[in-house]
């Protein structure tokens, strides 16, 4: 028995792009919900990171991440949660290098959560983006999506040499062939930390009690981890440089990760950009881009750059 | 028992036994229970971590760790947090340690060898064969009279392990002890003994610093405490709080490293002329009248020859540049001037060390807060193997080539993948007529030695550390076992102590220590009884034990203490270069200069059998499971080289081949190989993969110090084709390219802009 709709003057009525547009309103909400418990953030100063990548090695350790080999890396099959993206700019003598860590942004308004299919990625209480294991059916959806590109999938079920697979964590699943994973601000530490916190009779996780693995192996102190709800966090007090940006901050996704920027020289404006980088642009034809001949662009800093094509 | 208690202890069992079985299968610890976990030991509970603080090995530097261990398996290193050195960060390598431990290419056991020398072919024996037979040797032979034919070649330690090596062959009765690593920062010390008076390593306070002028030192990936210099790196940058000025960061390199992709400004200086470099800066200092100390008019006289236009010729830099870094070097307080591998491997490498010690002297940053702070004397007095000359290699090769040396031990440390071919070290081995090593893996060097005893890694072995440097103040750490032995290894030290007993005699009296563990502990007291910081720690010696396992090690309290050392114009006298370093080859023939650097995820070498570092895209190339040659577009275009292209680098000692990667940020007169793969054993991981740079480098010890002279000779190239995309010799990077395209990924302020806005209060 079908109940009676209730009648709506069709002049009311909403086309359905406007319903769709109110929906994601309501979805974009920062939190969703009403107001997230706890709004983990990440604030990255790159002028204090010097591209050592302890991040990234710290990363494979604590959330069993697999190693693929040689030919799976060279198609692109790098499990790496998080990676450190390093820009060469400029020609000799006159070379300029910048790096950027890039994990999960953890974005409120996260593009891989709208098109998953099953619910497998999802927005938490924390203002996570979580990815569910059991729920993935390997669509390959979120990583379409996802403009940052820190998605990554298990083409295969990957194996550890005995005894190195004594090394991995009970805290964190190991994947399957099929399943979608990416950086989860490692999960299972926040939860310790609250257990802790819950266990001390404390109700929340004081400012600097939890870190990241990537967080905690950082020798200059780039990566800063915490409570963005806590206006004393020091997240919250890096939150406010003037330095900070969001990566792609013109998408409008939301990110939880913060970079603030490196203090550096611009490279002089006129210098030949094109010319410098001209031999390793072959690789990048062979990696399917247009690079060679691509039009040039004129970027923000008004020198002339090529576009890739990507 | 309520019904929900009963189901979590059957819960528990199940996973109790399965580890249980698992554990017995591969370890078999003594006293292994089907059930290990029916009464389970004091510090385990199933499912709650319990840290161990330890030292970690991976390189010389000595970091502060806490393994996490969990049902007795080493699950994840971090950083101590209370340890003055690194401060709870740890490297990458550092990380890595796991994959060492739970390596699948480990010796399992006691081992002969049944194939040829090199060949890596063994038979298992028992530990009680193992030990005899060596025991037998070592006894026939100083039954003979010989003793003084017994060679050890080991690690570098400076802890009790290498003062008990030290006893063991001093009561052995031989004096060939040398301590061999590839980079010992051998030349820097020996210029701090000239300059400064002592061969410690001095702390380079770069915190609190404001001008780092670095002579290629790579502190961000390799450099001698890469991790505690980082920490300091982080803290000049954006550290200090609001008032606190940004420090700045000027790198000298031909070829530019991780630490020079940082820099505000990277100078890249022909290869070789880094020291006229320093010490025109240094003449510009004293000319344009900056330099405030004593001694003025000699140290000019000193310093004439340095002219800058001449200089400025001879190291490719403007002389503004140089009169630019003069102003802000001597002008800015407090400033530093280091000088890194890079600078030391040339030939004559001591006199770049010295000149960077008398711009640090001209600049007034010797004693300083922000400068070169001289560290007190160590904790644990080094013994005679830590003298330079008695570290020297050369005094193996030439004593077994002359048919001095009769047996051999290789402790921990592979001098055959790491010594040039051209320094026939391999003929010296072969002439030795037994060979024994204390190996985790069957290297290079352990495949050349006639019995293998495996050791502990440092997760499973006890052990200590006296930091070098240490940080204004002496740092020790104590290492103990974070594991039980994951195969049939024993302790280092535990050998050391079984071979002398086996031998009977005197030398079995001098070591009644039972096990290298109470040895370490009775040390400790004699430390702490004759240390009044110690003493005043802690109550009672248990006491100040306790501590010392809970905290990781021992430090003081205090702040460092400066202490002000003059740079005399006499002792510098006689190292000043006279000109740039000469290099091996004529540029007609070789027309590049050819630079090796240690990798960021391999070093020495050591950490190629580690996945995870395999897999770690090189910090500047992105490249994985390889090695490259780093080329300057130019010249490449000149050689008609692409990227990825297999070439072949010759040089008067040898050529070899692999791809190509074109690099902007290197001098188009230099390419650079990262040293590091290239093995020919050492696990399945990491052999036969890329190629060793050190192979094709002319053997060129510096008589003084005994650093090798690694950046020391000129290359060809040559285009050979193109090995198949994704196969073994192959250039896989993990990142498709380096460029933004324009999309400004990485925003920046200029330094203008942010004097402006300041740091922020945090």
């Amino acid at each position: 028995m079908s109940k009676k709709t209730k009648y709506i003057d069709p002049a009311d009525r909403k086309t359905i792009p406007e319903r769709i547009k109110d929906q994601l309103a309501a979805y974009r909400v920062p939190g969703y919900y009403e107001k997230f418990d706890y709004h983990w953030t990440m604030v990255i100063d790159l002028d204090r990171c010097n591209g050592c990548g302890s991040c990234t090695t710290a990363c494979y350790a604590e959330n069993n991440l697999p190693v693929v080999g040689k030919s799976e890396v060279g198609i692109g099959r790098h499990m790496g949660w998080l990676r450190l993206e390093r820009y060469v700019e400029g020609e000799y003598p006159d070379v300029k290098v910048r790096f950027l860590p890039v994990m999960c942004q953890h974005c409120d308004s996260a593009p891989c959560e709208l098109g998953c299919p099953v619910y497998a990625t999802y927005h938490n209480q924390d203002g996570l983006n979580v990815q569910v294991y059991n729920r993935c059916v390997g669509t390959y959806t979120c990583a379409t999506y996802c403009p940052y590109d820190v998605r990554r999938f298990n083409w295969y079920t990957y194996k550890w040499d005995t005894p190195l697979e004594q090394q991995l964590s009970p805290e964190v699943t190991i994947r399957e062939m099929g399943i979608m994973e990416k950086c989860s601000f490692c999960i299972q530490r926040i939860r310790g930390a609250k257990d802790t916190a819950k266990d001390d009779g404390r109700r929340r996780v004081k400012d600097g009690e939890v870190s990241p693995a990537c967080g905690q192996s950082c020798p200059t102190g780039a990566i800063s981890f915490g409570d963005l709800n806590d206006p004393k966090s020091r997240v919250s007090i890096l939150a406010k440089s003037k330095r900070r940006y969001n990566l792609l901050g013109d998408l409008n996704t939301r990110p939880s990760v913060i970079y603030l920027r490196r203090v550096q020289e611009p490279l002089h404006a006129s210098a030949g950009h094109e010319t410098g980088m001209a031999a390793a642009h072959n690789t990048i034809a062979e990696h399917g881009s247009t690079a060679d001949t691509a039009h040039a662009i004129k970027d923000t800093h008004g020198k002339k750059t090529q576009d890739g094509g990507h | 028992m309520k019904r929900r208690d009963f189901l979590k202890y059957i819960g528990a069992g199940v996973v109790g036994t399965g580890a249980g079985l698992a554990a017995a299968k591969i370890a078999s610890p003594p006293g292994a229970k089907l059930i290990p976990y029916l009464i389970p030991p004091k510090d385990m509970i199933p499912g709650v971590a319990t840290w161990y603080a330890s030292v970690c090995r991976q390189c010389g530097a000595g970091c502060g760790i806490l393994v996490k261990v969990l049902e007795g398996r080493a699950k994840k290193v971090e950083g101590n947090p209370l340890h003055p050195v690194n401060k709870g960060g740890l490297c990458a390598r550092g990380q890595s340690g796991l994959q060492a431990l739970y390596n699948p290419d480990r010796i399992v056991g006691p081992m002969k060898r049944s194939g040829d020398r090199g060949s890596g072919r063994y038979t298992p024996i028992s530990w009680d064969e193992a030990l005899k037979t060596v025991a037998g040797k070592l006894k026939g032979l100083s039954d003979d009279g010989n003793a003084d034919k017994l060679w050890l070649v080991s690690s570098s330690e400076r802890g009790h392990l290498g003062k008990l090596a030290e006893e063991f062959m001093s009561a052995y009765g031989s004096k060939n002890h040398i301590e061999y690593d590839l980079f010992q920062n051998k030349n820097l010390k020996y210029a701090g003994g000239v300059t400064v008076g002592t061969e410690d390593v001095p702390f380079y306070d770069i915190e609190n610093t404001k001008y780092l002028l670095s002579f290629g030192a790579d502190f961000a990936s390799t450099w001698l405490s890469p991790v505690g210099l980082s920490h300091g790196y982080g803290q000049m940058r954006q550290g200090g709080g609001k008032k606190s000025k940004r420090g700045v960061l000027v790198q000298v390199e031909p070829r530019m490293s991780l630490t020079g992709a940082n820099a505000d400004k990277w100078v890249p200086a022909r290869p070789g002329s880094e020291a006229i470099l320093a010490l025109a800066i240094a003449r510009e200092i004293l000319a344009k009248g900056y330099y405030r100390g004593s001694n003025a008019g000699a140290w000019k006289t000193l310093l004439a020859p340095y002219k800058l236009a001449s200089a400025s010729k001879a190291t490719d830099v403007a002389a503004e540049t140089i009169s630019k870094i003069a102003y802000d070097l001597a002008k800015t307080t407090p400033s530093l001037v280091i000088g890194g591998d890079a600078l030391s491997s040339y030939k004559d490498g001591i006199s770049g060390q010295v000149a960077v010690n008398i711009l640090n002297h001209l600049a007034g940053n010797i004693g300083r807060k922000g400068g070169v702070l001289i560290n007190p004397e160590r904790l644990l007095k080094a013994g005679k193997r830590a003298i330079l000359k008695n570290q020297k290699m050369t005094r193996f090769i030439d004593a077994s080539l002359a048919g001095n040396a009769k047996a051999l031990i290789i402790d921990n440390t592979n001098p055959v993948f790491t010594i040039p071919k051209s320094s026939k070290i391999m003929q010296a081995i072969r002439e030795v007529s037994f060979v024994v090593s204390f190996a985790t893996f069957i290297d290079e060097s352990s495949a050349m030695s006639d019995i293998i005893l495996p050791t502990n890694t440092f997760y499973e072995d006890w052990g200590d550390d006296f930091t070098e440097p240490g940080v204004g103040m002496g740092v020790a750490t104590i290492m103990q076992p974070a594991v039980a032995p994951v195969f049939k290894t024993k302790s280092r030290g535990d050998i050391y102590i079984a071979l002398a007993k086996a031998q009977g005699g005197k030398l079995a009296d001098k070591f009644d220590h039972g096990t290298f563990n109470k040895y370490l502990k009775k040390s400790w007291k004699k430390l702490y009884n004759s240390n009044k910081a110690m003493a005043n720690s802690a109550l009672t010696f248990t006491d100040f034990w306790n501590r010392l396992l809970e905290n990781g090690g021992w430090w003081p309290k205090s702040t460092p203490r400066t202490r002000t050392r003059n740079v005399s114009v006499a002792s510098v006298k006689n190292y000043l270069p006279k000109a740039a370093a000469k290099f091996e080859g004529d540029k007609s023939s070789y027309p590049l200069n050819l630079l090796v650097y240690p990798s960021t995820g391999m070093y020495d070498g050591r950490g190629a059998n580690s996945p995870w570092l395999q897999e770690f895209p090189d910090t500047m190339t992105a490249v994985v499971w390889g090695s490259w040659v780093e080329i300057n577009p130019k010249t490449a275009e000149k050689l008609k080289i692409k990227e990825g292209d297999t070439v072949s680098v010759s040089t008067p000692s040898g050529s070899i081949e692999l791809p190509a990667h074109i690099y902007a940020a290197i001098r188009p007169d230099t390419i650079a190989i990262p040293i590091g793969q290239g093995h020919t054993q050492y696990g399945r991981i990491a052999k036969d993969r890329g190629a060793n740079p050190l192979e094709i480098l002319p053997f060129i010890e510096d008589k003084k110090s005994g650093e090798l002279a690694l950046n020391s000779t000129r290359a060809s190239l040559s285009r050979k084709g193109r090995a198949k995309k994704g196969s073994d010799d192959s250039l896989v990077r993990a990142a498709a390219n380096n460029f933004e395209y324009g999309r400004d990924y990485t925003k920046i302020i200029s330094p203008a802009e942010f004097a402006k806005i300041g740091k922020e209060d945090v």
